[in-house]
């Protein structure tokens, strides 16, 4: 295991890195890659941020973040606003809303990692089905829509992510069953 | 004499009992008042095809509404009270999350009734697409969004019971599986007579449920999506699949979670355990893929679905009320037989329920045929089947565990007057309102139709008289129900 400072500036740098512009073009050239790879990418940058947090700042946020409550409505908001197709291309067209993404995602995904192991089980329980739903409406919806949901991307790019949206959804439902159908007290009383 | 013994009951403190109880009686009394309610809608509605009273088509169909999606619901309300009584013996379970699920349930209730009575909403509990968004002017968008919207409020609250079940389930026993008994009937384990039923049938409830919400959150959200966005037009056999899905998982579910009271009350009642083994762990098992691959019967008319699952479709209808009923049934003849049992109501509406399950199904099993679904399955047949299967099966499942929960098991007491004439008016009043729809089925009456031609209306008459022969039945099982049950004490 990397000590803290080490895994920081890794993380700083893939961020960097993430952020330089023929990097960035590349990432956003479709909308697979932006979608399921770029902000993916950054929200899991955030995540593993969340998780070196030094000790105080975490106690720091802990009491206003009370079973991780208000960590997991932040970050529900954040990927809410992130999944709106007009921002999809603002982004690429106008470098301040490109800026926020790059602040944003990673903060949704620090919210993530500091709040969810607070979150009650059953809450847990709740927004995984919600994702999944969300993957599979949203997959949907690429899929059959008659127009192009963002002007930067063509209507087969958005047809190609419908599916893989769709293909994900199915993969982790089905990871999602075997686990509890077979696993091994995964939930202590 | 409490012969279901497990190994380890699950130790609450009074308080908790306490709460528990109430809870639970809630639950039976809210679902039960609706059950009556919606007798009360559909006596309306065949007095009305009977031309004994007038109501507007438009009226018709909002009832027709309330009627379908109210017994679903108050199904779904009374057999988890049933179940969450049983299951929460054996598995530590939340009172807050049971509560939780009851005041989200009343939510989405009033919502529905709202969308119904004021918006007008008479699109049917199918909500099938595209008919919530082409209503030419019966009833606004809005007023199919706050249906659909009620109805994923209520999918929501049970979701966070069902993953409080899961998590309760899993923390005990480590995994669905071992919880079905699957160790057990592939030789992981050693049989154990003891595994509690209640806990076998509440993993398949949990799972199939578990399913068919999934599904009715992504197809509810697609109709919303619809209505507010009409350019878009989902695949409409893709919607039908999921409603199908969704509604066919959750309302059979229903009976498997309400068949708890005859696992866990009959041994009481006859004094001879009720042991699990492995024809019951197989028999639960094969229902989990069956309960939630059966529902293409109800698109056997739809001609572009795929022919390999019509098929599967009507293979699985045909053997799929067997497995559980097979055991549950055989197993209910076996403890009653010598037993000596008291017959009190509760007992004697328990064993109702077997016949009323494996009566039942067999219109279904009949009507899943596709040469007779053609023509059987626009009919008042199919509501003769799940009237049949629901009145004369899931009820006295319900009612049964009403009655051993006011204490009339504790106190070994012969039925009273008024219970005596309120079962046989039930029993005669369900039987006849099944075997008329299933004859008004027979001779091509179609289902849903607010005005019926003269020469079916000697039908709807006789009908009108059963369904109220129903409601006679119904109103004294509630009045009893709202007497004995809120000062009752936890039974023995």
């Amino acid at each position: 295991m990397y000590p803290k400072a080490k895994q920081a500036w890794l993380l700083l740098a893939a961020l960097v890195i993430l952020a330089l512009p023929p990097m960035q073009r590349f990432l956003e050239q479709s909308m697979v890659m932006h979608m399921l790879v770029q902000i993916p990418a950054l929200a899991i940058i955030g995540w593993m941020i969340g998780k070196i947090l030094p000790e105080n700042w975490k106690n720091n946020i802990a009491p206003w973040n009370r079973w991780g409550i208000t960590g997991i409505a932040l970050a529900i908001i954040i990927m809410t606003y992130w999944m709106l197709p007009r921002v999809q291309d603002a982004a690429i067209s106008e470098w301040p809303v490109e800026l926020t993404k790059f602040i944003t995602v990673p903060i949704m995904g620090m919210a993530l990692g500091i709040s969810w192991p607070q979150l009650n089980p059953i809450a847990q329980g709740v927004l995984k089905l919600e994702f999944w739903a969300t993957f599979m409406r949203l997959g949907w919806l690429y899929l059959d829509l008659p127009d192009r949901l963002c002007a930067n991307y063509l209507l087969s790019d958005q047809r190609v992510f419908g599916q893989l949206l769709l293909l994900a959804g199915s993969i982790w439902a089905v990871a999602w069953t075997l686990r509890i159908t077979f696993g091994i007290k995964i939930i202590n009383n | 004499m409490s012969t279901t013994e497990v190994s380890s009951k699950i130790e609450y403190s009074d308080s908790e009992n306490r709460n528990a109880l109430i809870a639970v009686k809630s639950h039976l009394i809210a679902g039960l008042l609706v059950f009556l309610l919606m007798m009360l809608a559909g006596l309306a509605m065949r007095a009305a095809q009977g031309t004994w009273l007038e109501i507007g088509a438009d009226l018709f169909y909002q009832i027709m509404t309330v009627h379908g999606a109210g017994v679903v619901g108050a199904a779904m309300i009374t057999s988890t009270g049933v179940q969450w009584y049983f299951l929460r013996q054996y598995v530590r379970l939340s009172n807050g999350v049971f509560w939780t699920n009851f005041f989200i349930f009343l939510t989405g209730v009033v919502l529905i009734l709202g969308s119904i009575f004021v918006g007008k909403y008479g699109g049917a509990w199918t909500f099938l697409f595209p008919l919530p968004a082409i209503s030419m002017g019966a009833w606004s968008a809005g007023a199919a969004a706050a249906f659909q919207l009620g109805l994923l409020i209520i999918g929501v609250g049970f979701l966070i019971l069902y993953l409080d079940f899961g998590r309760a389930i899993l923390a005990r026993y480590g995994s669905l599986a071992r919880a079905l008994g699957l160790t057990q009937l592939f030789g992981k384990e050693p049989v154990n007579y003891k595994h509690p039923a209640a806990v076998v049938a509440s993993t398949m409830v949990l799972i199939v449920n578990f399913m068919g919400i999934a599904a009715g959150a992504v197809v509810l959200v697609m109709g919303l999506v619809n209505l507010f966005y009409p350019e878009f037009k989902p695949d409409a056999l893709l919607m039908k699949n999921l409603i199908y899905f969704f509604g066919h998982v959750v309302i059979n579910a229903t009976i498997y979670a309400s068949v708890i009271a005859v696992y866990e009350l009959l041994p009481r009642y006859t004094g001879r355990p009720w042991k699990t083994n492995k024809p019951f762990y197989a028999a639960w098992f094969a229902i989990v893929f069956m309960v939630m691959g059966v529902y293409p019967h109800h698109l056997l008319m739809d001609f572009p679905m795929p022919t390999w699952a019509l098929i599967t479709a009507q293979v699985l209808s045909f053997g799929s009320g067997l497995p559980v009923l097979v055991v549950t049934g055989y197993g209910a003849l076996m403890i009653v037989y010598r037993s000596g049992i008291t017959w009190s109501t509760s007992a004697k509406l328990l064993f109702l329920s077997m016949f009323g399950w494996a009566a039942g199904v067999i219109p279904a099993i009949l009507d899943a045929m596709v040469t007779v679904n053609r023509t059987f399955h626009n009919t008042l047949w199919v509501p003769g089947h799940f009237h049949f299967y629901l009145l004369l099966g899931l009820l006295p499942m319900l009612i049964g565990f009403a009655y051993f929960l006011a204490g009339e098991g504790d106190r070994k007491e012969r039925p009273k007057a008024v219970d005596s004439l309120g079962f046989y008016a039930y029993l005669i009043g369900a039987f006849m309102t099944s075997m008329v729809f299933l004859a008004s089925g027979a001779n091509s009456i179609p289902r849903r139709w607010a005005v019926h031609l003269p020469e079916w209306i000697g039908f709807a008459q006789a009908g009108t008289i059963a369904a109220s022969l129903v409601v006679l039945g119904m109103l004294l099982f509630i009045t009893r129900a709202l007497i004995s049950l809120p000062g009752a004490n936890n039974p023995r």
